[in-house]
This record gives C-alpha cells, sequence and structure tokens, in this order.
C-alpha cells in the first residue's frame, strides 16, 4: 500500500488556518496573558474552542469529498 | 359564522302587524357585511311589498350582495346602530385581548431568553464539550441509503481496533449478512470465535467454534472486569452509540479524529487524554485511530479521516439497520396521505357547502 498516505483531515486543517487568524491571534494573545501563571485557574478554552469551532466549520463540509 | 346581511321591514297583508325579516348568511365570516346595508325597505335594492318572491326569496340577492358590499357603510337609523356598535364591541374586545396576550407573550419570551442567555454565559465551555461540526453523511438524505462498502470497512475497522475493550453485544452475527458481507464470508468470520455452549448431556458448559445466531464476542465477561482494566472507565457497549449521543453520528466522528494537544492553562493528568468534543474535555481513550493501522481488504488507503468515517457509518448501521427500509416507506405513505388529504379535504368541503351556503329566514313579528 501506498508509504505515502496522509491524513486529508490534518492538511484541510492546515489549509483552512488562514481562514481562522482572528481567532488564532486571540488564542495566543490569551497564551500569552496567562504565561507565568502559577494560580492553575486560568485558562484559554474559550479562545481555543472558538478557533477549533472556525477550523471546523471550514474542514467539515470539504472533508468527506477527499474520502472515499 | 352567520351575520345578519339584510333586514326587512314590511307590514303584514292586513297592514296590522309590523314583521321584520332578519336575513342570515352562512357564508359570510364574522366582519362581513354585517346590518351595513340593513335597510327599512326604502333602499332600491330591497324587494318591495308587492314584488314576487318577496319576502323570503332573496336569491337574486347574490346581485344584491354584490351591490352591498360595493355601497360600503350604510348606517341606518335603529337596529344597524346596534348591532354595529355591538359587533365592533365584540372585535374591539377581541383585538384588545390578543393585542395584550400577544404582548405578553412576547415579554415572557424576553425575559425567558435573557435569563438563559446569563446562565450560558456563565458556565465553563469545556463541560459541554466543543460543538461538533456537521459531517455530509452519504446517508443523510431523505432517500439516501447506507454506503454498504463503508460499512464492510467499518466493521472491519471496529473488529481490529475497538472490539478488543468495546462490546457490541446486541449485534449478531447473522446480522452483517447481505449489509456488509456474504453468508459464506459471515460465516467464517463466525467460526473463528468460541463461543461457551451448554450444558451438554453430562451437565457441562462446553466451547465451540461461532456460527452466525451469535452474538458479537464481548471483550469482558462484566462491567466490574472492564472498569478494572481500564482504570475505573467502562468502554461503552457501541451497538446504539450513535442514537445515545446526542448529534450521534457527527460526534463520535468528531470525537475520534479529534484527538489534539490540550489549551493553555489546561492540564490533564496521567491516565487520561485531552480531547475539546468529549464534555470536560479529559476522556480516559487514548487516540485509537493513527494513520495505516488497518489494512483494508479494498487497497483503500487507512488514513485517520477514512477510519473515522467508515467505523462511524458500520456504527450508524448498527444502531439503526432499518432505516433504508424506513425511509422507503417514509417516502411512500407521506405520498399516499397527501393524496387521502386533498381527497378528505375536497369531500369536507362538499358536504360543508350545503350549510356554509345556507340562508336563514326569521322573521319577527314586531
Amino acid at each position: 500500500s501506498d508509504e505515502e498516505v496522509v491524513d486529508p483531515k490534518a492538511t484541510m486543517e492546515v489549509t483552512c488556518k488562514p481562514k481562522c487568524v482572528r481567532q488564532l491571534k486571540d488564542y495566543q494573545a490569551c497564551t500569552r496573558r496567562i504565561e507565568g501563571d502559577e494560580s492553575g485557574s486560568k485558562h484559554c478554552t474559550g479562545q481555543y474552542f472558538d478557533y477549533w469551532q472556525c477550523i471546523d466549520k471550514c474542514v467539515a463540509p470539504k472533508l468527506f469529498e477527499k474520502l472515499k | 359564522m352567520v351575520t345578519v346581511q339584510y333586514s326587512n321591514d314590511y307590514k303584514d297583508d292586513k297592514n296590522e302587524a309590523l314583521h321584520t325579516q332578519y336575513i342570515f348568511r352562512t357564508d359570510v365570516p364574522h366582519g362581513g357585511p354585517a346590518f351595513h346595508a340593513a335597510s327599512t325597505g326604502t333602499s332600491a335594492h330591497t324587494p318591495h311589498k308587492w314584488e314576487p318572491g318577496y319576502p323570503a326569496a332573496f336569491g337574486f340577492g347574490k346581485i344584491n350582495r354584490f351591490i352591498k358590499r360595493g355601497a360600503g357603510q350604510r348606517n341606518d337609523s335603529k337596529v344597524p346602530r346596534r348591532n354595529d356598535a355591538l359587533k365592533h364591541g365584540l372585535n374591539g374586545f377581541g383585538s384588545a385581548g390578543s393585542k395584550s396576550f400577544r404582548a405578553l407573550a412576547v415579554f415572557g419570551a424576553g425575559v425567558s431568553g435573557l435569563l438563559s442567555f446569563a446562565t450560558i454565559a456563565y458556565s465553563d465551555e469545556a463541560e459541554h464539550g466543543l460543538e461538533c461540526p456537521s459531517y455530509p453523511w452519504p446517508h443523510e438524505g431523505i432517500l439516501s441509503s447506507y454506503d454498504h462498502a463503508s460499512i464492510r470497512r467499518g466493521h472491519q475497522v471496529y473488529q481490529q481496533v475497538c472490539a478488543s475493550c468495546h462490546s457490541m453485544s446486541l449485534i449478531s452475527y447473522r446480522d452483517l449478512v447481505g449489509v456488509a458481507y456474504t453468508e459464506e464470508e459471515t460465516k467464517a468470520m463466525a467460526a473463528e470465535i468460541e463461543v461457551v455452549d451448554g450444558p451438554n448431556d453430562e451437565g457441562e458448559m462446553f466451547t465451540r467454534p461461532g456460527k452466525l445466531s451469535d452474538r458479537f464476542p464481548q471483550p469482558y465477561s462484566n462491567e466490574a472486569a472492564a472498569r478494572f482494566a481500564n482504570g475505573g472507565a467502562y468502554p461503552p457497549d457501541l451497538s446504539l452509540i450513535t442514537k445515545a449521543r446526542h448529534n450521534g453520528q457527527n460526534y463520535v466522528f468528531a470525537l475520534l479524529t479529534g484527538y489534539r494537544d490540550p489549551p493553555a492553562g489546561v492540564s490533564i493528568r496521567e491516565g487520561l487524554h485531552y480531547n475539546p468534543y468529549f464534555p470536560g474535555g479529559a476522556i480516559a481513550m487514548p487516540k485509537m485511530l493513527n494513520d495505516g493501522a488497518v489494512e483494508y481488504e479494498d487497497g483503500t488507503p487507512a488514513t485517520e479521516a477514512q477510519m473515522g468515517k467508515d467505523v462511524v457509518s458500520f456504527l450508524s448501521w448498527a444502531a439503526e439497520p432499518e432505516m433504508e427500509e424506513r425511509k422507503l416507506m417514509g417516502f411512500k405513505w407521506i405520498f399516499v396521505l397527501s393524496l387521502a388529504l386533498l381527497q378528505a379535504a375536497y369531500y369536507r368541503r362538499l358536504r360543508w357547502s350545503i350549510y356554509k351556503s345556507r340562508k336563514l329566514v326569521l322573521d319577527v313579528v314586531n
């Protein structure tokens, strides 16, 4: 079988990144904000979810075209 | 709804009693031309005392009605005013009542919307898990069937990747015949497993090769054993999993292919793994679908997404094997019932037509 098989979902998530730059920037800003926090109560789940929701919305309609 | 179309006063033959005829029509809804054209016999439209066909047969009233409608409001002295006031009064009450009810309903909806908004804003997103997207499943159309090749591949994925921990105790080997495999293939597959049967004539339990009628084998003998082997977490039975989870098909696919690094600030303890789609984010199951984990019989490249799609097709079939028959039946019966509805509507209107076009004459001696 083909050794070079590449997961289409992973590649599509990469190609969809430009559409979700705003959410990615928000997440990265959050990451920087909570850096060095020792209390353990700060987290960036919200921005993370926003980013991945954007990626998912971009990937989902077209993913199955790449699959058998 | 009966509405007085017009009234007519006349002296009887002996010129003694004053009769008032109230002509009621049933084909005009509430708010029709009620009493506007009521007259005391002075208008040119109503038949006079000496005319034939008077008093009751205002058959040519059709033209009358037409003219009266066009004539607009005609406020005559006594009775029309009273009835108009009554009608408008009732109308006024009705509309005021419905207006205030509507306002109350809108206010109530606004309040409940505001409250629900407030509660969502305060809860943690991770608690519900990331909302899974909608994938365009080939079997999701109103007349679409399963992709049976995908079911076959999905069963292979289940057998080689998932069956070591997840049972599917409601599915038998015979269910696969005609869906994913031929009878011979299924018999051969069933024969590979050992099944406990008995008791025999000596009263002892024995093991034998599997048959078509046997259920899928269970990886653990009971839930306690399953939990013990999986760090306290019970791998759920997958027979109905796509129906047992909200938006099951999309959820299972998103979950299986959604293992990622946790967000900044989130740490998962040893033994658990981060998955944003899982409520709470920390799932006991590790990532199981890895590229090339399975070698498909038909040569399809076994990428993570491909395996995910196939196994979810298989699980969808397992939970709803009747789907194709159901869709065919649904289409057929909705069509038949629509025709029946048209027929019933026509027949109802046919039978009601006599009552809806009735004219009642109330002849009152004043």
